[in-house]
């Protein structure tokens, strides 16, 4: 049962991903690929956790905090750079 | 591992990659860049918020202990989910993206 | 024998001393500069009954380098005391006369410092039982002379003669060290006392004439033998007391050390005699002739110097054992007069404010006592009985008398021998006569020179003393000394010699006689040779070293320039030219690139996450111009790499290359700020076809060579770690221990490089102006709103969680994936999350952001981690653990290697809020200038 919905998960997930990065391959617009950036981050996060819960260890947390943290980061980065242009000041 | 708990983990594994996916959809299939923007900061956090939930189960079950530290990430996502898609927002309306004709109204002007 | 390391470190360790005791006036730099050498000096007389009179080699050893032959070994036979007793003697001397010689204006202190580690240098070469050390020391002697000769660095005659004595000699000193080395590596040691004792080894073996022609260009760049006399003119532009010591009592003996040092181990075959005895032949009347026609004071003392040490390698040259005991003896009476000579002519310039032989006369009226001594100095250069000049000089003339060797033309030597005679007394006699008698100048009456300082001439009256003492009772003084030097030197049984003024009426005596009237009547009837030297060509050799110099700065630059044309793209693709050649050629030659280990099955969301990798890294050139479009390319191929890392069970590559990721979009995103948007010019087609070439060739190379590693058997050293991980480093996650245990000392040096770049990168950015667009890249103004509250406030919330998972990874790393480095590098997006929320000055005010000392201190902690070791008795770096029980927490380990680690994170941390807030702030500046 549970490797039934694993396997469905991560094929689900994967579809998620593909759609995402067409998304940031095509645009249109910026904010459109920073979004769909944004989105691929969050999606791996699903995909590490479910590959940590398929192979019985919780080795991959941090890495997917790690991208929790940074995929926020780079987001903020990058809109304060459309609004602003400069990132610090 | 019980059935049940089995059943729970499998079926939070699966609601949260049907939100994840769905996010992702939505992603591709809503017409401007401002509708765009639901898909993946409610639909997609939630369901790894979902998939976060189904670790949890299944590692407290596994080693007997409460595992709390995936909270942490749920916790994350839900803090910053919303700034990056006010952020996102912003950086749209800055840069005039195209609207469809259902995106209406621009209420902080009235 | 630890005297014998006393009596070479002292003055090393004492060159630090003058410069601390500056500013406690003149009198006290000269008194903390002569006071080691004066103990030094006690300590060599010490041992003078043992060396001298006993004949004993002291030896001591400590290895320094033992697995490359490099022993810090000295030893004192009977040459290295005589070296020692001049290098120290004439030293303090030197320091006396220099106290009262340098200006108030001068800096005692680095004069002082300077010369006590010219001394210190020197005492190395003369004192070294191994040769490697011998020329590390040699080297060194180049190098702190190279800063006297420059001492007053803002005249250009200074800085120009400086560069010309370094250039030759670190030259010789380069091909004295391959000259080395073979000869180590045929003799099988570096230990003096073996090659010593190898000499027919060493002159049967084939490379034997590359050997000694290698070792010949280090003595005679170093002694100024011709064709390379030419540094030593100029070098007159150093300060008088360094002539005085460096040019002709110890830097320019050190080639003639040279020679009698390895003259058991090189001397004695024809290659020998026809080399060294001919340059020194040439050396010996070149330099004669020279002197007599300089009207510098310096400069004919410096002529002249070349033309003895000519004088001194041909008595090397003439390979008979009576020859080198005359070359011995005759090391000691040029030291003794010339340091004196130097000493007069510095008075000289002092008093008189000139060294122009032709602006100065009748000196004697006001210089009587400088004039006395300066006439006996120089009668005993020229060689007049009853002074010790006179007394080597005989033994050359004997000497060269009976060279039997050139066949048809024995009588050349003897000859050539007089007429170098004579024209040493002609000049001489210039030297004297021209200073100190006939007519006063006008310019000198109106100046009325004095006598100077009481204690400036007492080391010239010791020095004539003992030009007088050698002179006239030479075996009593000096007879012990030269035989025991002798021996050393000939490593063997003395020939019989006698130190006596009057050997009888026979050919030296006659040659003498001839040379003393020659010279008289040569300087008489110096008119015509004036004016015929006036002819002469004169080949100006400085002007020709500054041309070939100039000329290979010339070659130089050009290679520089077609190498480094400030683009960027044509560093990167001759560093990837070669490794893309090795690759091909790899390829080539190894067909079998899949080998036998099966290949692991892949999944379909692998090839998918494959699919939009290569996708994205296409489109990532494709949309290049658009440059924050390309950026977000690159993240998408980043984020999968590291996905395929956690796929191929690396959480520490994943988690490393995800922070590496982050931090470069910000440091990219800054950059690109400041980028302008138009007028951007595209590269040509074959720049983008060598790059297509270039970076398809080396990603399918490095493609075929993991697929080759992987698929073939074969032992790597992954093993050792992974065996050694738990027991050796007390850590289970195998690449941290790798990074700060196994390879500590790497990391170490790359935390190092990491902390110069940051502050390369400060430096580079300091005082930067650079415009601020006003518009975005498509036109529109910038937003108004510069913090957005909601940012601000959940990124402060957002803080203290990253610094919680990053103390986390942190702590665990040695056991479980993480460490020093990511950790870091997440507290450091961390905190430039703040700067990004908030702006520098919210920042400013709440964090303390001087990183410099962060980082310093960062990468201090990781080293004097690693020096604890090295108290405890154990190589640097050694990392210990133990295992501590805790109530509540339960039991955890301890490991050295965390606090190394702690010290990487903090580097790491300081150095990237170094170079990230300081590109943020370069607007900051600007906005507060426009204000």
């Amino acid at each position: 049962m549970l490797s039934f919905a694993l396997n469905a998960a991560f094929v689900m997930v994967g579809i998620a991903m593909l759609l995402g990065s067409w998304r940031v391959l095509v645009g249109p617009s910026l904010t459109d690929r920073v979004l769909a950036l944004d989105t691929l981050y969050i999606n791996s996060i699903a995909l590490i956790v479910l590959f940590g819960i398929y192979l019985g260890t919780s080795m991959y947390f941090e890495a997917a905090l790690l991208i929790a943290l940074i995929g926020f980061v780079s987001t903020v980065a990058v809109a304060k750079y459309l609004l602003r242009g400069d990132i610090i000041e | 591992m019980s059935v049940w708990v089995e059943g729970l983990v499998a079926a939070l594994i699966l609601i949260g990659a049907g939100f994840t996916l769905v996010g992702s959809i939505g992603l591709v299939r809503l017409q401007d860049v401002y509708t765009r923007l639901h898909g993946p900061t409610k639909a997609t956090t939630l369901g790894v918020g979902g998939i976060i939930l189904a670790s949890l189960v299944f590692f407290t079950a596994q080693t007997g202990v409460l595992s709390v530290h995936e909270v942490l990430i749920t916790l994350f996502l839900f803090i910053t989910a919303p700034v990056s898609a006010h952020l996102l927002a912003k950086t749209a309306m800055h840069r005039q993206e195209k609207k469809v004709q259902s995106t209406r109204g621009e209420p902080w002007q009235q | 024998m630890s005297v014998l390391f006393a009596i070479v470190l002292l003055p090393l360790i004492a060159a630090l001393l003058p410069r601390l005791v500056q500013s406690m006036g003149r009198s006290t730099v000269a008194i903390v500069t002569a006071l080691p050498v004066l103990l030094a000096l006690l300590l060599l007389l010490g041992t003078a009954p043992s060396v001298l009179v006993d004949g004993e080699l002291l030896q001591a050893a400590v290895p320094w380098l033992p697995q490359a032959g490099l022993m810090l070994a000295f030893r004192l036979d009977g040459l290295a005391w005589l070296f020692a007793l001049l290098i120290l003697g004439i030293g303090l001397l030197v320091i006396v006369y220099g106290h009262y010689y340098l200006e108030k204006s001068d800096s005692g202190g680095r004069f002082f410092s300077l010369l006590l580690l010219f001394m210190a240098a020197m005492l190395g070469v003369v004192c070294s039982d191994n040769l490697l050390l011998l020329v590390v020391f040699w080297e060194l002697t180049s190098i702190s002379s190279f800063l006297l000769i420059g001492y007053w660095s803002g005249q250009a005659a200074a800085r120009k003669g400086a560069r010309m004595a370094l250039t030759l000699t670190g030259a010789g000193g380069l091909a004295l060290l391959a000259g080395v080395i073979l000869i180590g590596q045929t003799v099988g040691s570096y230990d003096l006392g073996t090659v010593l004792a190898s000499g027919d080894l060493i002159r049967s073996h084939a490379l034997y004439p590359l050997m000694l022609v290698l070792v010949l260009l280090g003595v005679f760049t170093k002694s100024a033998q011709f064709p390379f006399h030419f540094w030593l003119p100029h070098a007159m532009s150093a300060p008088t007391p360094v002539s005085a010591y460096l040019h002709s009592a110890t830097m320019v003996k050190a080639g003639v050390f040279l020679l009698a040092r390895f003259y058991p181990a090189l001397a004695g075959t024809d290659l020998w005699f026809v080399l060294v005895s001919s340059i020194g032949l040439v050396t010996l009347l070149l330099g004669a002739w020279m002197a007599l026609f300089r009207h510098d004071l310096k400069g004919l003392l410096a002529y002249s110097t070349i033309s003895h040490l000519g004088l001194i390698t041909l008595l090397f040259g003439l390979s008979t054992r009576l020859a080198a005991v005359a070359a011995v003896f005759h090391v000691i009476n040029h030291a003794t007069f010339k340091a004196s000579l130097f000493m007069a002519a510095g008075i000289i310039d002092h008093e008189t404010g000139t060294r122009d032989i032709r602006k100065l006369g009748g000196l004697r009226r006001y210089l009587p006592h400088t004039m006395a001594l300066a006439t006996v100095a120089s009668m005993a250069m020229a060689g007049v009985p009853l002074l010790n000049g006179f007394l080597s000089k005989e033994m050359f003339f004997a000497e060269a008398a009976d060279t039997p060797l050139y066949g048809s033309l024995n009588w050349l030597v003897p000859t050539l021998a007089t007429i170098a005679g004579m024209l040493s007394v002609a000049y001489s006699l210039r030297f004297v006569h021209d200073v100190f008698f006939g007519p006063v100048p006008a310019a000198l009456v109106a100046h009325a020179p004095h006598e100077p300082r009481r204690l400036m001439r007492v080391p010239v009256e010791v020095l004539v003393l003992l030009c007088l003492a050698v002179g006239v009772f030479p075996a009593v003084v000096v007879g012990p000394l030269l035989a025991a030097a002798a021996t050393a030197t000939l490593g063997g049984e003395l020939p019989e010699y006698s130190l006596a003024i009057w050997h009888g009426l026979n050919v030296p005596f006659l040659m003498s006689l001839l040379a003393l009237t020659g010279g008289v009547a040569i300087y008489v009837w110096r008119a015509p040779l004036f004016a015929l030297q006036r002819r002469w060509p004169r080949p100006h050799a400085p002007a020709i070293f500054e041309q070939a110099v100039q000329a290979l700065v010339a070659v130089a630059g050009r290679f520089v320039r077609f190498i480094d044309n400030g683009a960027l793209q044509r560093y990167v693709s001759w560093l990837m030219l070669p490794v893309a050649l090795i690759m091909l050629a790899a390829m080539a030659s190894r067909p079998d690139w899949l080998g036998e280990h099966a290949l692991t099955p892949v999944d379909g969301l692998s090839i998918l996450a494959t699919i939009v990798a290569v996708l994205a890294a296409l489109a990532t050139v494709v949309l290049r111009r658009q440059r924050l479009v390309a950026l977000l390319m690159i993240s998408v191929v980043g984020l999968i790499v590291s996905l395929a890392f956690l796929r191929l069970s690396a959480p520490d590559l994943a988690l490393t290359q995800l922070s590496v990721e982050v931090v470069t979009v910000l440091l990219l995103m800054l950059a690109m700020y400041f980028l302008p948007s138009r007028g951007v010019i595209e590269s040509t087609w074959w720049d983008r076809s060598r790059d297509l070439f270039l970076s398809l060739s080396i990603g399918v190379g490095v493609g075929l060579l993991a697929l080759f590693a992987m698929t073939h058997p074969g032992a790597t050293i992954s093993t050792f770690f992974i065996d050694n991980s738990i027991p050796g480093g007390g850590g289970a996650n195998v690449v941290n221990v790798i990074l700060v245990d196994f390879r500590g000392f790497d990391t170490l040096g790359e935390i190092t490089v990491l902390a110069i770049a940051a502050a390369g990168i400060y430096a580079l950015l300091e005082n930067l102006g650079l415009c601020l667009p006003i518009y975005d890249p498509e036109g529109r103004p910038w937003a108004k709103d510069r913090s957005p509250l909601v940012l601000q406030m959940i990124s402060r919330a957002v803080l203290p969680i990253a610094l919680l998972v990053a103390m986390y990874i942190l702590v665990r790393g040695h056991n479980m994936p993480g460490g020093g480095f990511i950790a870091g590098l997440i507290t450091a997006v961390a905190l430039v999350l703040q700067y990004v929320a908030s702006g520098v000055h919210w920042v400013h005010a709440r964090v303390p952001h001087n990183y410099h000392p962060l980082v310093a201190f960062g990468v201090l902690l990781a080293g004097l981690t690693g020096l604890a070791s090295l108290l405890l008795g154990y190589p640097f770096l050694t990392s210990t653990f133990e295992y501590i029980y805790w109530p509540i927490v339960g039991k955890f380990e301890l490991a050295s290697a965390m606090l190394f680690d702690l010290g990487v994170y903090i580097t790491v941390v300081g150095a990237t809020l170094l170079i990230l807030a300081r590109l943020g702030k370069l607007s900051v500046v600007e906005q507060e200038e426009g204000n």
